[in-house]
């Protein structure tokens, strides 16, 4: 198996935001220049500007160690997602059992055949099995390349009021700014997934925002008993989700409108929707066809119908039937919260009227 | 470094005109001498070698500008100097071509010296850098050699 080192490595493993927006990077490149951060085993290093007025970036982790875990090299961000190992691991279920002293790790990874590729492939880093956990990186990520992790670093003494570099100082004339609990990083627990103090603020932000989005929570309203399930296509039927869905209750109906690549499934029951609910909400696999699933809102035709004129003698919430579509919210000023900018208002801008 | 001779000896062996310079000369021996032993206090690795390497561009300036622009002293005087080790040859020579008057130092202009091969960046006119923000080259600390700055 190559070492880091001595093998000819011809371009390191990087994201997209590390290497930055120039297509024609210039990059030099060092064997056995310094050790790894994690293994600290002499590795060869890779040394780009990554675009203007940033500050230059080198490879801090060997190759082995980054396609053990499907990261980049320079800021150990997952490569799909770009974000830190433990939430992606807390996500997917990853269990990391290669082991971490040097001797029983060597031995470990010769044992694999051809060493890392399979254990890269026998470790699902995209989450294609879980569905679920998919969703809610997807979720979490970055939709575009964060440069500004790829400027200057602070100049500390800057910050103590004693640069005396000036104007020709590399580093940022800026107070440091975030949150300093977040400051306190360091570089093997990121890479391991423990204690990373980012990763854990991710983490209990995006499960606010998952029950704030209904997704993991059951609607208030309690007449609504179906499932929407989405991503589906000709390979996954409607047997197929009857009889998947079915197993947890009596199902009313499963309707899918024309276009077909998506499915309403009702249930007779508001207990059986839960219980089908708590097993599939997210996602899940049908026919190895990975869904999302979600709460359903009520169509307005269908067999459905019956229900909502039950529904409606039952005196229901008014803006769920109203059109059948998603509840709009009020224009703004209409529940009486006062108005956060001027314009919201329009007498203040001096419209006149109403 | 000139060999240690004799003062007699070396007093019969001065071309005219040494009397005249040889104050400045001197100084500019002090002045080397200074900064070689001078304390790295406070300063970055690179940083320490930099005054000498402003002594040295300034006493062979100091030649050139006698011999080349002012034509104060004569030829026999003038390659007496640079044979005694008071002015560099090899960076005078480059001040006399095009677009090198204001050269720095020789490390600046030399490739093999660089990451990708190219000169150092004080050679680079100061419009074409864009950032706004004043280089301090790392051979030897110089903020901009070219011609046209």
């Amino acid at each position: 198996m190559g070492d880091a080192g001595g093998e000819d490595v011809e371009f390191p493993i990087l994201c997209e935001t590390c290497l930055g927006e120039n297509p024609y990077v210039r990059m030099t490149k060092e064997k056995h220049g310094k050790e790894c951060k994690v293994c600290n085993k002499a590795f060869t290093i890779f040394r780009w500007l990554p675009g203007r007025g940033m500050r230059y970036k080198k490879t801090e982790i060997c190759t082995i160690c980054a396609k053990l875990k499907n990261v980049c090299q320079t800021c150990v961000l997952d490569l799909e997602h770009g974000l830190p190992v433990q939430v992606r691991d807390t996500a997917l279920s990853i269990q990391d059992n290669v082991p971490r002293e040097e001797a029983n790790r060597r031995d470990y990874l010769a044992k694999m055949a051809n060493g890392l590729e399979v254990l890269g492939e026998q470790t699902d880093f995209s989450g294609k099995a879980q569905p679920a956990g998919r969703e809610m990186l997807k979720h979490m990520a970055r939709k575009e390349p964060y440069y500004k992790r790829n400027r200057a670093h602070i100049c500390s003494f800057f910050v103590k009021g004693i640069c005396t570099r000036g104007s020709e100082c590399p580093y940022r004339h800026e107070m440091p700014q975030g949150d300093p609990e977040l400051a306190k990083q360091n570089i093997v627990d990121r890479y391991h997934g423990n204690n990373d103090p980012v990763a854990r603020r991710m983490l209990a932000r995006s499960s606010v925002t998952m029950k704030k989005d209904n997704l993991a929570v059951a609607p208030e309203d309690k007449s609504i008993m179906s499932l929407f399930v989405m991503g589906m296509d000709t390979t996954v039927t409607q047997q197929d989700l009857r009889d998947r869905f079915g197993a947890y209750g009596e199902l009313k109906s499963i309707v899918v409108p024309p276009k077909g690549n998506c499915a309403f499934v009702n249930f007779k029951s508001r207990a059986v929707a839960e219980a089908a609910a708590a097993a599939a909400l997210g996602g899940c696999i049908i026919n190895e066809k990975s869904l999302k699933v979600a709460w359903g809102r009520p169509k307005p035709k269908g067999p459905q119908s019956d229900i909502q004129k039950r529904q409606t003698s039952a005196g229901a919430d008014d803006s769920t039937l109203a059109s059948g579509k998603a509840r709009i919210p009020p224009p703004p000023g209409a529940l009486g919260d006062s108005a956060e900018y001027p314009s919201q208002d329009p007498t203040a801008m001096g419209a006149v009227g109403k | 470094m000139p060999k240690i001779k004799m003062l007699s000896k070396r007093k019969q062996k001065c071309p005219e005109g040494w009397d005249d310079i040889e104050p400045t000369l001197k100084e500019f021996e002090q002045e080397m001498r200074e900064a070689e032993n001078e304390s790295t206090e406070g300063m970055r690795k690179v940083e320490s070698t930099w005054s000498i390497m402003r002594v040295h561009h300034q006493r062979s300036k100091y030649l050139f500008d006698l011999y080349y622009k002012r034509e104060a002293i004569s030829r026999k005087l003038y390659r007496y100097c640079l044979k005694n080790g008071y002015g560099d040859a090899n960076l005078i020579a480059k001040w006399k071509a095009q677009g090198f008057e204001k050269l720095c130092c020789l490390q600046c202009i030399q490739p093999l010296d660089s990451n990708y091969g190219t000169t150092c960046i004080c050679r680079v006119p100061k419009n074409n850098l864009e950032e706004g923000r004043t280089v301090e080259c790392v051979h030897c600390g110089c903020r901009g050699c070219a011609s046209s700055d």
